[in-house]
């Protein structure tokens, strides 16, 4: 309870400092934003006063607890400033935005967000900031050991995604370096954008949303009106966004004899983002007549958002050719690489899954030989290869349920497949009226409520959610 | 090493090719007797059939080794599975029933692989004896065509094991007898005993002579060509309950309705999979009538709409009563999953299949498990007995390969045009050997796929053959992996 407390005094220090545009803008929200920052932070306070001789805990049960217990708190007080605004008054609104920020999704209920105000635009896009991190792990990067198993922690917020090259054998230090290269990366890109002739303002709030894989826009028309040049570079900030932070930390710190340890999945990222936008450009030019140059920007920019689920549009997607849609769909499943801030199923689960396929026919055609499933060499242990293949049937269950739930909450199929696929991978935009530039506003109450735990579990990656509603959880 | 049997490939697909032609002459039969003029056309593919078959058995396949490889026996089911219904296409050439070779294709796959497409707008106005046919290729694929090989393999001496292995991949079997064949044979006279008695039935409760043997073809192969445009409706409200009993029948695992009808009760129960059969069927009943009832149907009506539509997709027939437009939301969902999850291994069912799908639910609740005590040792079980972590990890691959299979088909689907749903369902259901689509927005809200271009029929085609072949034996043989080794040598 006392970390719950640490992790929303940040939180009520993220509100306050939206204060800034709301100030320099003098939008006339600074009243209520200051009143819900406050809020936010006391109630913090409160927690860690009141919890300061809680129990040090090594149980994992409780670790799986507090991780999934901190995002709901922080998607709840995130509500705050949308509703003391007045800008949502529904609270399942407030909260989906809130969720669809701290989860870095980028699925909004604002069918129009220029008329926002600039704090809530800039909470939009700190939301996504800090959820692309991951939040929580900010926390612990910054503050001392707390007596908690830190690395259940970690675990129960990655699912053990990929602990086989963690680059300094703590894990505070680990986090520490990840932070630096994206708090590096985010000062890059609010450079370059700043010097190809954007508003300082513009250029750290499109930064923001497109580093961490999120997609809030500030415009109604996320990246169409930038100029072909800016268009790129946020296409660029998303590729590295994609990209394992550890790799990047190795690239940028020159240990580059590290990098072989995960070369094959940035390989693989790398060509499924060619591939994908090949396959994008050709229909563009094609099935829809684009020229070669509109093609070539719109399919590259906007695969590259699709694959590192970003979701930030440089057209209306959801008037586009549907084999298009349909891949879309397919490749933010996939996902860029493990480690990074983006969403969906990872580089690397997917080719395990493909290569284990392979062995598994390798068995069938010659019994007598040993096939283990390689991954940069080395082989990948048992243990790995289920824990891969369960998330992956996991997923596929969810994604099941979800969309049966949807329809029954009155959306249509399309809409349905579209919403939950967007939502659990942290795309953002789905098929049909909620994708493209539309918005989820026409979703029902208990469909915007099913899609933020959607959310939820796709950026904690459904197992360590669902291990909650299982009875033996709560068995002493 | 020694060279590729191709010789035997050829040999035995040419032996099942001289079955089909025999069952040519029941068609040939009825056209004569029922004087529709189609008998020249049906007697010469008949001919072609049998020329062909010959030239297969005795000239190509003459001297071969009765020894197979493994990767031989993945090339014989292909092979099989590929050369029946091209020839199959004849007849529907010949007589003139479908537009295109495209169609006859379509057609004659969805025949052989008990699929149970179907590109024919109304049935109805076929003449008896090309009905008989459609029906017959869908009873000559029901049991697998390679089982009644086996039964023939014991003549010829072939090592019988590996085929058995291919046809039914990954699914452990519960031997009938010690003895492949004579197992078979017993399969096969349940088989055909089950035809014989529900044919009989519908006759007796109204039905004409080759409607019922028709129907009888579609439900016990789990196939679901239909007589006319009506649906079983059509048939009569006696007829519909006899469809329903032997739908759910013919979704059982073979073996398993051996010991129910020679009344070997004793340890019927404590089978997992037939207990998830039947407790799933019980649940999927239950929501779905109250889903009808909900739409204000009686309560009559939708418990029996509801019986009969849950045994038609558990077992994979795919015969729709109400059409799909008048589903709730919520009935299409289900319906799409039991399309999926499909029929008992062993069954002549399609999909995943009970058994897998039963493994792959266990394990994961195992691992949820595993979370919370770490240091804890779960396995899983079924039927009592331990299912090796080897047999798990292929059950996950296989039901990764499928769900990959069917978002591949749909997507070459929503090329021809269709919207997304509609394509994922369309690549499901004839994936799993159902036939008609769930949804049916993009087909102009008819049941026959007449409508598509002929890309999607032949993509369809595929799907429907891999799912017939369960993935593992058509992949084995176009992958990088195999051919690599194979032109080494």
């Amino acid at each position: 309870m006392r970390f719950l407390g640490i992790v929303l005094m940040v939180e009520g220090l993220m509100i306050l400092s939206c204060l800034i545009p709301a100030l320099h803008f003098s939008d006339g929200t600074w009243e209520q934003i200051a009143l819900s920052g406050l809020f936010t932070f006391f109630v913090g306070l409160l927690l860690k006063v009141r919890f300061r001789r809680a129990r040090t805990m090594h149980n994992r049960r409780m670790a799986y607890l507090l991780v999934v217990l901190m995002w709901v708190v922080l998607g709840l007080f995130g509500t705050l400033p949308f509703l003391t605004t007045g800008t949502l008054i529904h609270f399942p609104d407030a909260l989906f935005e809130s969720m669809s920020g701290i989860t870095s999704t980028g699925a909004t209920v604002f069918s129009a967000v220029e008329w926002l105000p600039s704090s809530i635009l800039l909470w939009r896009s700190m939301t996504q900031w800090f959820g692309g991190f991951g939040i929580v792990l900010l926390v612990l990067a910054l503050v001392p050991s707390m007596g908690i198993n830190k690395y259940s922690l970690y675990t129960a917020e990655a699912s053990g995604a990929d602990n086989t090259g963690k680059q300094s054998s703590t894990m505070g230090s680990t986090v520490r370096h990840t932070l630096g290269v994206y708090i590096l990366l985010t000062f890059l890109f609010i450079f370059l954008l700043y010097k190809s002739g954007m508003h300082i303002w513009d250029a750290v709030n499109i930064t923001f949303t497109n580093i961490s894989s999120g997609g809030f826009s500030i415009y109604n028309n996320s990246l169409q009106g930038l100029t072909h040049l800016q268009q790129y570079i946020v296409a660029l900030a998303m590729l590295l966004s994609g990209v394992n932070f550890a790799l990047l930390f190795n690239f940028f710190t020159f240990r580059w004899d590290k990098l072989s340890h995960k070369l094959e999945q940035f390989l693989f990222y790398l060509c499924t983002v060619v591939a994908a936008s090949l396959f994008v450009i050709c229909a563009l030019v094609f099935a829809m007549g684009y020229s070669w140059g509109d093609a070539i920007r719109n399919g590259l920019v906007q695969t590259i958002s699709v694959i590192t689920t970003s979701g930030s549009l440089v057209a209306d997607t959801s008037q586009w050719w549907v084999p298009v849609s349909f891949l879309f769909v397919v490749l933010s499943l996939c996902g860029a690489m493990a480690g990074s801030t983006t969403g969906g199923l990872k580089a690397m689960r997917v080719l395990i899954l493909v290569r284990h396929v392979r062995k598994i026919l390798r068995d069938r055609l010659h019994p007598q030989s040993v096939n283990p499933v390689r991954l940069n060499g080395k082989p990948v242990s048992s243990h790995i290869v289920t824990n891969v293949m369960v998330i992956f049937m996991v997923f596929v269950m969810v994604i099941f349920i979800g969309i049966m739930l949807l329809m029954l909450s009155g959306i249509n199929a399309t809409e349905s497949i579209g919403a939950v696929i967007a939502c659990i991978t942290g795309y953002g935009p789905g098929l049909g009226i909620s994708g493209g530039f539309g918005c989820y506003a026409h979703f029902t109450t208990p469909a915007k409520l099913i899609c933020s735990l959607l959310m939820l579990m796709g950026r904690l990656e459904c197992l360590t959610v669902l291990i909650l509603f299982i009875p033996a959880f709560w068995k002493k | 090493m020694r060279r590729f049997n191709w010789r035997l490939i050829a040999h035995v697909t040419g032996v099942l090719l001289l079955y089909v032609a025999a069952g040519m002459l029941l068609p040939i039969a009825v056209s004569i007797y029922s004087q529709d003029g189609m008998q020249f056309a049906l007697a010469l593919s008949g001919l072609l059939i049998l020329m062909s078959g010959l030239f297969l058995r005795n000239m190509v396949g003459k001297k071969a080794e009765y020894v197979l490889r493994e990767d031989e026996s993945y090339w014989l089911t292909v092979a099989v599975w590929v050369v029946l219904p091209l020839f199959g296409t004849l007849p529907y050439l010949f007589t003139g029933t479908t537009a295109s070779f495209t169609d006859a294709v379509f057609e004659s796959f969805s025949g052989f692989t008990t699929t149970g497409s179907s590109v024919v707008a109304m049935p109805e106005n076929l003449p008896p004896s090309v009905l008989t046919y459609r029906a017959l290729t869908q009873w000559l694929g029901g049991l697998g065509l390679l089982l009644f090989v086996v039964a023939l393999l014991r003549r010829l001496g072939l090592s019988a094991g590996t085929l058995y292995e291919a046809e039914f991949s990954g699914t452990q079997q519960r031997k009938l007898h010690p003895r492949l064949a004579k197992s078979v044979t017993r399969m096969w006279s349940i088989y055909g005993l089950f035809t014989v008695a529900m044919s009989v039935v519908l006759t007796m409760q109204g039905v004409n002579v080759v409607d019922a043997f028709c129907t009888a073809c579609s439900t016990v192969s789990t196939g679901g060509f239909l007589t006319n445009s009506m649906g079983i409706m059509a048939l009569g409200n006696g007829a519909v309950t006899t469809v329903t009993v032997f739908m759910f029948f013919s979704g059982v695992n073979v073996a398993v309705l051996y010991r129910i009808f020679t009344f070997k009760w004793r340890h019927l129960w404590s089978d997992g999979e037939l207990r998830t059969y039947v407790v799933l069927f019980i649940a999927a009943v239950t929501v779905c009538t109250v889903a009808f009832f909900a739409e204000g149907n009686g309560l009559y009506d939708s418990a029996r709409y509801s019986v009969f539509h849950i045994a038609s997709t558990m077992s994979t027939c795919g015969f729709y009563m109400p059409t799909p437009r008048y589903w709730s939301f919520l009935v299409s969902v289900l319906t799409f999953i039991l399309i999926v999850v499909g029929a008992m291994s062993g069954s002549t069912g399609g999909g995943i299949k009970l058994r897998r799908v039963i493994i792959m639910v266990k394990y994961v609740a195992n691992y949820f498990n595993c979370m919370i005590h770490p240091n804890a040792i779960y396995r899983v079980k079924l039927n009592g007995q331990l299912v090796e972590k080897d047999y798990i990890s292929k059950v996950f691959a296989f039901v990764f390969l499928y769900i990959v299979f069917i978002v591949a088909g749909g997507f070459v689907l929503t090329i021809c045009g269709c919207s997304i749903p509609d394509a994922i369902c369309m690549a499901a259901a004839n994936i799993s050997n159902l036939g008609p689509s769930p949804l049916i927005n993009s087909l102009g809200g008819s049941l026959n796929y007449a409508l598509l271009p002929a890309l999607a029929k032949w993509i369809l085609a595929v799907l429907m053959l891999a799912g017939r072949v369960e993935l593992f034996a058509l992949l084995a043989i176009v992958s990088p992996a195999y051919w690599r080794i194979r032109l080494k040598r």
